[in-house]
């Protein structure tokens, strides 16, 4: 059996609501953005300082570099070594290695190179650990980068320099960097959520407003802080909307009302002359007509009590709700009922639990009495009538008549419960076709609704299900 | 019964008028809430019609003052407004009963002869009896002619309205009302069956029937 709502995805379902509202969504975009500009503004601060240094480092040690290769081609190995003691012992930046062809160390700061040769003619960039002492003596692990050329004559040359205070710079900004990101990353999602919120209360507002007003209190209206923004502008249309839809609603609803109600008098008191003149009447004949006469009077005024009565309902003028037990409700309508049934071949059916609900006893009964009016009047003899109280799947309250009868075509049941309307079908049989409004209109007063579905018959007479489902309380 | 109809609407009181003079009713009427308060205090009447909405003082302030100055007569308010805050209302004023409008001239009989005889059955009884028929309101038994008669709760209550208006014409819309509380017309004949289930009870067995149909009105229990 189908419940009147659809079906929420079930991903969605499980999302904290915050999480769900627009506003959360746009604050994510928004902190994304954000991440992506600071990525960008920490990665330049990043070049700009231990990169420049970085790039600043391997400079001099190209023109070290071009220098000693001068040397060498200027005046071979000699030179070079010559070069290389000089500069060793000048304790400069750089360190130097220089090995001759065998491999052995000829002069420089390191007796064996700290990584693998290139071959001849080549030049490569190293980066290395190695050992050190500090001024007082103590051992230390350093890193260093340098530059190692086999050179042609045979022979290794290496240049290095310490890093330490590099690596410290790079470090030290890695450190920036991250953390400051995380920091970023976690603000702005927490301005979202503030955000968000703030927006969703507003919104939340709104939702109530309109929630309200489709509970059928047409007067409530939207609050405007006077702040001007987006949400006061939108308050502000939405009220002049309902006002509008305020009158129309009120203008329509009175039109039919007060037709009804004006001519409720008139009609009275031609039933007063006809019941008269029946008391007068001699002829039988006479007698008939007048008497027919007062039926279709009283058809008519019925009509009108019951459109009445359906107005007063919708606009929630009527009732005064409590908490009960609904099968309290329909065991007496059970009991009410019961016996028609069985007296037009009928069997009928009553299970019940016991459910509580927020409700007017006369208005529920008033409706659930027309819902078993209409079962026991469509349903042909034979056939069986099932009244039930349950809770669905929801947890709400259900009330339900089902017959055997022809039922509703599917297509039909949202026009079946509209004003005067009556299907094709049921045009024969009496009664003012308000039946399954009025039921709607006090399963609405009761902030829930009545759903049509199919009965117990069998294929081709699927009857019909009428379910009056209310808010358990 | 000495009756006083106070109704502004000539139409609607000549009609009401006429109807209880057709029954056998003495009846006075009255156009104004004033007028309608002093002579229902001055006149000695069965009981009194009131409508609900009458010019000068409407018909709830009107039985208010009637009731806070020691009228005791019963009274029937008659009004359009239907909804049961309003009978509520009605009778909190004061009033016994509320017929609303348009009501058949049964239904206005039956009211008005019910009221007369509650205003002078006021003593508690424990016992109802009609013809051979007895009810025990406190064993809660009924016996027709000596042999018991079993019936459910709420016959039992169908049966006790009858007794208690036993001769008078009982309509269908007294007896939603009166026995199962409720202030609608269900468009089936829900009553008549409950009717006449009691009746297969009460008068089945017996050769003389006590529980008469009465055409286009309602029932009557009669010895």
């Amino acid at each position: 059996m189908k419940i009147g709502r659809l079906p929420v995805g079930r991903f969605t379902a499980r999302l904290p609501a915050l999480v769900r509202t627009t506003t959360f969504r746009l604050a994510l975009l928004h902190a994304s953005i954000f991440i992506l500009f600071a990525a960008f503004l920490l990665f330049y601060l990043y070049y700009e300082t231990a990169g420049h240094l970085d790039r600043q480092a391997g400079g001099e040690l190209n023109a070290e570099f071009q220098e000693l290769s001068a040397a060498y081609r200027g005046g071979g190995f000699d030179r070079l070594n010559q070069a290389v003691i000089e500069r060793s012992s000048a304790r400069g930046k750089f360190f130097y290695l220089l090995q001759d062809g065998s491999g052995d160390k000829v002069a420089g700061d390191f007796d064996v190179l700290p990584a693998a040769a290139p071959e001849a003619g080549q030049v490569v960039d190293v980066k290395f650990d190695y050992d050190a002492r500090t001024t007082n003596g103590d051992p230390s692990r350093r890193s260093a980068e340098g530059r190692i050329s086999r050179l042609q004559e045979g022979g290794v040359l290496m240049v290095a320099y310490d890093v330490g205070e590099l690596g410290e710079m790079n470090r030290r900004v890695s450190i920036v960097v991250w953390r400051s990101a995380a920091v970023g990353f976690v603000l702005s999602l927490i301005g979202g959520v503030v955000v968000s919120r703030s927006a969703a209360r507003r919104a939340e507002q709104l939702a109530r407003t309109t929630e309200d007003v489709m509970g059928g209190d047409l007067s409530r209206r939207a609050p405007v802080f006077g702040s001007g923004d987006e949400f006061d502008r939108l308050s502000e249309q939405l009220n002049a909307m309902l006002a509008k839809l305020e009158r129309l609603v009120i203008s329509s609803r009175s039109a039919g009302d007060s037709i009804a109600h004006d001519l409720r008098s008139p009609l009275t008191r031609l039933r007063n002359r006809l019941e008269g003149g029946l008391l007068e009447a001699n002829a039988e004949g006479q007698k008939a007509a007048l008497a027919r006469s007062i039926d279709d009077v009283d058809g008519v005024l019925d009509t009108f009590n019951a459109i009445l009565r359906l107005s007063r309902v919708q606009a929630g003028a009527s009732g005064s709700f409590r908490r009960l037990n609904a099968s309290g409700i329909t065991d007496e309508l059970a009991e009410l009922y019961q016996p028609v049934c069985e007296e037009k071949g009928l069997t009928f059916q009553y299970s019940h639990e016991d459910l509580f609900v927020m409700a007017d006893r006369d208005l529920i009964a008033q409706a659930m009495a027309n819902l078993l009016d209409n079962a026991v009047k469509y349903t042909p003899a034979g056939g069986s009538i099932r009244l039930q109280t349950r809770r669905n799947g929801a947890g709400e309250i259900e009330l339900l008549v089902a017959d055997t009868g022809p039922g509703i075509p599917v297509a039909d049941r949202e026009r079946a419960v509209e004003r005067f309307v009556r299907l094709e079908q049921s045009r024969s049989l009496p009664g003012s076709g308000l039946g399954l409004s009025l039921a709607a209109a006090v399963a609405e007063a009761h902030s829930g609704r009545l759903v049509l579905a199919d009965g117990d018959g069998a294929v081709g007479t699927p009857g019909l299900a009428a379910i009056l489902v209310l808010p358990a309380a | 019964m000495r009756v006083l109809v106070i109704e502004d609407d000539g139409d609607a009181a000549a009609f009401v008028k006429r109807v209880l003079s057709e029954a056998g009713h003495f009846v006075d009427v009255t156009g104004d809430g004033e007028s309608g308060l002093s002579k229902a205090r001055e006149g000695d009447y069965d009981a009194l019609v009131v409508d609900r909405m009458l010019p000068g003082m409407d018909g709830l302030k009107l039985l208010k003052g009637y009731r806070d100055a020691g009228g005791r007569a019963p009274a029937l308010f008659l009004s359009a407004l239907g909804e049961v805050d309003h009978r509520v209302e009605g009778l909190q004023a004061g009033g016994d009963d509320y017929l609303v409008k348009p009501y058949a001239p049964s239904e206005l009989v039956a009211r008005v002869e019910a009221l007369g005889r509650r205003a002078t059955g006021d003593i508690p009884t424990t016992k109802l009896s009609v013809g051979g028929l007895e009810m025990d309101l406190l064993a809660r038994t009924v016996v027709r002619d000596g042999s018991k008669i079993d019936l459910q709760p709420r016959e039992f209550r169908l049966l006790e309205f009858l007794m208690r208006h036993a001769g008078q014409v009982v309509t269908r819309t007294m007896l939603l009302e009166k026995v199962w509380d409720y202030h609608f017309d269900p468009q089936t004949n829900v009553i008549d069956v409950h009717v006449s289930r009691l009746r297969g009870k009460i008068d089945k067995d017996f050769e003389k029937p006590l529980l008469h149909t009465v055409r286009g009105a309602g029932y009557r229990l009669e010895a």
